[in-house]
């Protein structure tokens, strides 16, 4: 109970945090401005360009997937690092935890808040990839669920590692280091330019380390054409998803810890 | 043997910075208690250390040396908060809440059923008059309500103890009239109430027990008559005195004193009726009769002496 009333007031709160919705309403305004050359390259399909403009049209989608699914990983981590910091800085936490709350609850129910929010994000980027491959007359193959589940896990993960960083960092500080995590996580996936043979050392270790953002990508699923798609078992998406909930999980225990012993007050 | 409301044994925090090699002591082995049923004001200059000591037993610091109980449990105990109302210094809330929706919130989080939320949050709001804007935004309230509705939260789930940071901290004369009505409505109740604040002549109509800290330090803590003078001697105030009058009060060994108002006539609790007969029975007027004890003004000011940030 104390966990739902501290998860939808987190959710509220992110209702009310105008930058947040700022952030979602350029992200809104940013697809509908990619789509205008999804629906031009699709008016201009006819019998003799039809191959060509269809693989337009899939970049295309390709492309603002890629977008949602990058903002959605800077909401999750930017949403967690505020519904932490924000209370601290308010002074709000004082009351909230005068109550008969224990410090991991606490740090848990916002947890829980990001995620419902986040989910909300999922949900609303599949309708809208379903709405583009509609727009440009192609027809998604995977399964729904992936498509929510993966980016799911993948934002509980930045939501996990924002929040272990605002137990010791503030908002700004916190969310470098998230956005750091995050580009050297790109520079050490398969596929990433090769590092120096000095540093090969270093980019195994950080490989390890860091979260498998690659294994997590719903866009491995995302094939537009049922030829291209890889068949991937409901055990192989199981062990995936276990890794990330796994990483997310470890990496939550952490900040609870980091929390306990930390002074609250009015920052 | 009865648990004590509050015990601090010995308490040490320093603040520290270390990447700046700086470390200020901000409680050094501070000792008192706070008996059930007792309301004890928690007194000191600016930075005495006052806040610290209350995030201290709220349990949001953590003691360097010492040990503290808060109705007989650790600080932040879950055990020991859920008997505890806090009212933290400038009360933060949620702006887009209603006073309605921010109570219901809290007693959720105390662990509260909504059934029985309804009834308790409207006796509450009506008790700090804010029943009229109950559906409006906090964020819309002057300081003076946000005060009240801060009050009305941590009086939510009948705790057993208060601790009250500056309680009366925007609020008009009337509004510091009834929170000290409050206080002593709950202090009949038989609850425990830790007070600190700066309005020491509100302090004083209230309070059971003082505790005055300064510079980190508990430098004079008792029971508020022990401290303040048993009341032995009684001040009247006569619109005059007659001759043979005065030289009855002089053999009594009390004193006169003539002021703007009338004469200050100081006697032994003894010959209070006497004097007072007398006067009457000569034709004058008694205006005023007062136990003769010092306040806590004056105390405090012997006390911490003219640190800065005095009340």
């Amino acid at each position: 109970m104390k966990l739902w009333t501290l998860a939808a007031s987190t959710l509220e709160s992110f209702l009310h945090n105008r930058l947040i919705v700022v952030l979602l309403l350029v992200g809104i305004g940013i697809i509908l401005m990619m789509m205008i050359p999804l629906l031009g390259a699709r008016a201009k399909i006819t019998g003799s360009n039809q191959a060509m403009m269809e693989s337009v049209v899939l970049e295309a989608i390709s492309e603002v997937v890629s977008f949602m699914s990058g903002l959605g990983s800077l909401l999750a981590a930017w949403a967690a690092t505020d519904s932490l910091v924000s209370e601290l800085k308010a002074g709000t936490v004082l009351a909230v935890m005068a109550r008969p709350v224990k410090r991991w609850e606490f740090l848990l129910g916002k947890y829980a808040g990001v995620l419902l929010l986040m989910a909300g994000y999922a949900a609303m980027m599949i309708g809208v990839t379903y709405l583009l491959a509609w727009l440009g007359g192609q027809h998604i193959h995977a399964n729904p669920l992936v498509l929510f589940a993966y980016p799911l896990v993948r934002y509980a993960i930045y939501a996990a590692m924002a929040m272990l960083l605002a137990t010791v960092f503030g908002s700004v500080m916190s969310m470098v280091c998230v956005m750091g995590i995050a580009i050297v996580n790109l520079m050490v996936q398969p596929g990433a330019p090769e590092w120096k043979p000095k540093l090969m050392w270093l980019k195994a270790g950080l490989y390890y380390v860091l979260p498998s953002t690659n294994l997590l990508s719903e866009e491995r699923f995302l094939s537009l054409r049922q030829a291209a798609l890889k068949p991937t078992t409901w055990m192989e998406h199981g062990t995936s998803l276990l890794y990330g909930l796994d990483y997310a999980l470890v990496i939550l225990l952490l900040a609870m810890w980091s929390f306990q012993a930390r002074t609250l007050r009015r920052d | 043997m009865t648990t004590a409301a509050i015990e601090f044994r010995e308490v040490t925090k320093v603040y520290r910075q270390r990447w700046r090699g700086l470390e200020v002591p901000a409680l050094t082995k501070a000792s008192f208690s706070v008996g059930p049923g007792e309301v004890c004001a928690f007194l000191g200059p600016n930075g005495a250390g006052k806040t610290t000591s209350i995030n201290l037993l709220m349990g949001f610091f953590f003691a360097d040396f010492g040990e503290i109980r808060v109705m007989g449990y650790p600080p932040g105990d879950i055990r020991a908060k859920a008997q505890i109302g806090f009212l933290p210094e400038n009360f933060a809330f949620y702006k887009y809440l209603n006073a309605e929706r921010l109570l219901r919130f809290h007693y959720a989080l105390a662990g509260g059923q909504a059934a029985a939320a309804e009834p308790l949050i409207a006796d509450l709001l009506a008790k700090v008059k804010l029943t009229e804007y109950r559906k409006l935004k906090i964020g819309k309230y002057s300081r003076g309500m946000v005060q009240r509705v801060g009050l009305a939260q941590a009086l939510l789930k009948d705790p057993q103890l208060l601790v009250l940071d500056e309680p009366t901290s925007g609020l008009d004369p009337t509004g510091r009239k009834d929170v000290r009505e409050l206080i002593s409505g709950l202090k009949t109740a038989g609850k425990s109430i830790f007070l600190s604040s700066h309005l020491l002549s509100e302090v004083e109509q209230v309070c059971d027990r003082v505790i005055i800290i300064s510079k980190g330090r508990v430098v004079e803590s008792g029971k508020m008559e022990e401290l303040l003078g048993n009341s032995d001697r009684v001040e009247i105030l006569v619109t005059s005195l007659p001759e043979e009058m005065r030289v009855r009060v002089t053999e009594w060994g009390g004193s006169v004193a003539a002021g703007e108002h009338g004469v200050s006539v100081v006697v032994d609790l003894g010959h209070k009726r006497e004097f007072a007969e007398a006067v009457w029975a000569a034709g004058h007027d008694v205006l005023r009769i007062r136990p003769l004890r010092g306040s806590l003004e004056e105390l405090y000011l012997k006390t911490v002496g003219n640190e800065s940030g005095v009340a």
